[in-house]
């Protein structure tokens, strides 16, 4: 089977100066999950945008589904879905008038509309509410109804864009729930973009790690863990211990130990076997140990080990972020856009 | 053009006008009170009623200054009727703006429905409406005469063509207004911006018009913009239907004629910048 999402080369530049994209290649098995993890501003949602026709490629090429999205985004836009990071739905129509338009645009076939719309709002949990406007509607709800309008025309690969942005944990977990059934029925391809490390964690097949518009690191949740060093043990031990980093560095499986403030960082493939050793290592050379404690590598440390910084979720708007703005300023001002 | 998109996206435009009723009354406020304000106001020819005056004096009067309207208020009343396809108009552009700050734009958009369909049913949507509007406003118009107010005289013969030309200058004129606002609905992302353009078009198109002015007291080389301006043209069908067309160089069609060469215009303008405007960013 082709993979569903095959990029070579996608390069996206901004006003000729500003490399929000920077020549990156990846591709998406069919049925896969597939999530693009990063801060702010690292050229996530651009990437989707090109994926999905919304904007065009500076340099590169891309298929989705087997289709070039240069040359054909008006087949392209008819075969995926496309859920975006804000509410896209009509304030003044109700939930069900939201979806039938849908339906229309997208191309669900006339006399299988109204199924499909009531199949869909019970799916959601948005039946009760079908027929209110969507001004009156929750945060949750909403996101709830632009899934829906996303998956009207069953499509074969569904683009998410900070799909839970917004949401409370119980509403993410609902969010999630919902993909997962519709993966399991229909055999969906899903593309997502995130800054929430425990959801690209938990829900992701694979990860690409993307910052400053390139990808630094791709693979499984686990794999990416792996790479990292397994598992860390932090001992730190009462007085004075020097005699105590040569025993740690011999005992079975210790890949590394680090030394700071009189504290050891013990990197080894299975942190829970380790510390009976360590405890006993120390008791040998008479020494007490104020604490032991086991730390599974998390994908925060993964993040740190490629990009060299600390994951923020919250950081303030970057390069990319402020020449958009600026540019779209200058436009504003211009009267051009 | 995909017919189902379409009809479901103009389905959806006038779903939204009917449920924002304010829009309308905004939209008939500055056409209602010109007519009970300023058309009260500055009803000049009621001294012809003065008595002394014969009424071959009076109808000469009135076929060199008004073109044969009965009196001003009648006159410029019909003028009213025209700009309120301007009015109504106007939101057809403001709403492409708001769409796009609260995003729905953007979901259609990314849909398969091409920049026609999209285009096309605000186009639709929007131009029908003045219609109604125009018709309630000449209709207040010549209630007012009845309230011991200045009111609409429609002292010609109308007949059923009459009526039916009307109506297509209304819609013509709507249909050429709603091309130039969506032109710039599409390319304009700031609200302030938009109506900022807008009024800096009302007006101008407004007093470059036959639609407030005595034709005969204009002088001649505002006359001569006048008869090329497309609210100028609309308003002389209604005028040549309401009053008789005794007056006028050319037959009702004619103007409708140069209707047409307006909208045409404002059209294929309008399709190339939301084209534009639609297609993906490069």
């Amino acid at each position: 089977m082709p993979d569903a999402i095959v990029a070579e080369g996608l390069s996206k530049t901004f006003n000729g100066t500003v490399k929000a994209v920077d020549t990156i290649s990846f591709s998406v098995r069919q049925g896969e999950v597939y999530g693009f993890l990063g801060p702010n501003g690292a050229g996530k949602t651009t990437t989707l945008s090109m994926l999905t026709a919304v904007l065009g490629l500076t340099a590169g090429k891309a298929t989705v589904d087997g289709l070039d999205v240069s040359r054909h985004p008006h087949e392209l836009k008819q075969r995926i879905g496309l859920v975006f990071q804000e509410s896209t739905a009509d304030q003044d129509l109700t939930g069900r008038e939201n979806l039938v338009l849908a339906a229309a645009l997208f191309g669900v076939p006339l006399r299988d509309t109204p199924k499909r719309v009531n199949e869909l709002l019970a799916r959601l949990a948005l039946a009760d509410s079908a027929d209110r406007l969507v001004k009156t509607y929750s945060g949750g709800m909403r996101r709830r109804l632009e899934l829906a309008v996303g998956i009207i025309h069953s499509p074969r690969v569904l683009f998410l864009d900070e799909p839970t942005l917004g949401l409370d944990p119980q509403g993410r977990a609902g969010f999630w729930k919902i993909i997962g059934e519709l993966r399991k029925d229909t055999g969906l391809t899903v593309f997502l973009t995130t800054h929430y490390l425990d959801e690209a964690d938990g829900m992701c097949d694979r990860i690409a790690i993307i910052d400053h518009g390139k990808i630094v690191a791709t693979g499984t949740p686990s794999e990416l863990k792996d790479r990292v060093g397994g598992d860390v043990v932090t001992v730190r031990p009462l007085g004075d211990a020097s005699a105590l980093e040569p025993a740690l560095r011999a005992l079975p499986g210790v890949t590394g130990v680090a030394s700071q403030d009189g504290t050891f960082r013990v990197k080894c493939p299975s942190g829970e076997a380790l510390i009976p050793k360590v405890v006993g290592a120390a008791t040998n050379l008479g020494l007490s140990l104020a604490g032991v404690s086991l730390r599974r590598p998390s994908l925060d440390e993964v993040f740190l080990e490629f990009t060299g910084r600390e994951f923020r979720e919250d950081e303030g708007p970057t390069a990319t972020d402020r020449a958009v703005f600026m540019s779209r300023f200058q436009d504003a001002r211009r009267g051009r856009r | 053009m995909n017919v189902r998109r379409w009809s479901a996206l103009t389905k959806r435009e006038l779903l939204k006008i009917s449920r924002n009723p304010a829009a309308i009354v905004t939209s008939l406020m500055l056409p209602i009170l010109y007519l009970v304000l300023f058309g009260q106001g500055f009803n000049f020819t009621s001294f012809l009623n003065t008595p002394g005056l014969t009424p071959a004096q009076k109808s000469q009067f009135l076929a060199q200054y008004l073109l044969g309207a009965p009196d001003y208020f009648s006159y410029f009343a019909a003028g009213m009727v025209g700009f309120v396809s301007v009015t109504a108009t106007l939101f057809v552009g403001a709403n492409v703006i708001f769409d796009k700050l609260f995003g729905s734009l953007k979901r259609t958009a990314a849909s398969p429905a091409s920049a026609t369909d999209i285009f096309g049913a605000r186009l639709v949507a929007g131009s029908i409406q003045p219609v109604g509007l125009a018709f309630l406003v000449l209709g207040l118009a010549i209630l007012l005469g009845y309230a011991g107010l200045a009111g609409l005289h429609v002292s010609g013969s109308v007949t059923v063509v009459g009526v039916l030309e009307i109506v297509a200058a209304i819609l013509i004129l709507s249909l050429m207004f709603a091309s130039l606002f969506l032109a710039l609905g599409f390319s304009i992302d700031q609200p302030q911006t938009y109506f900022a353009l807008v009024n800096a078009i009302n007006l101008p198109v407004l007093l470059t018009s036959a639609a407030l002015y005595p034709w005969g007291a204009m002088p001649s080389w505002l006359q001569g913009i006048a008869s090329y301006n497309p609210i100028t043209l609309a308003v002389e069908v209604l005028r040549i239907n309401l009053f008789g067309g005794a007056y006028y160089p050319d037959p009702a069609w004619v103007y409708l004629l140069g209707l047409v060469g307006w909208a045409a215009a404002m059209f294929a303008i309008a399709t190339l910048l939301t084209a534009k405007a639609l297609a993906p960013k490069v």
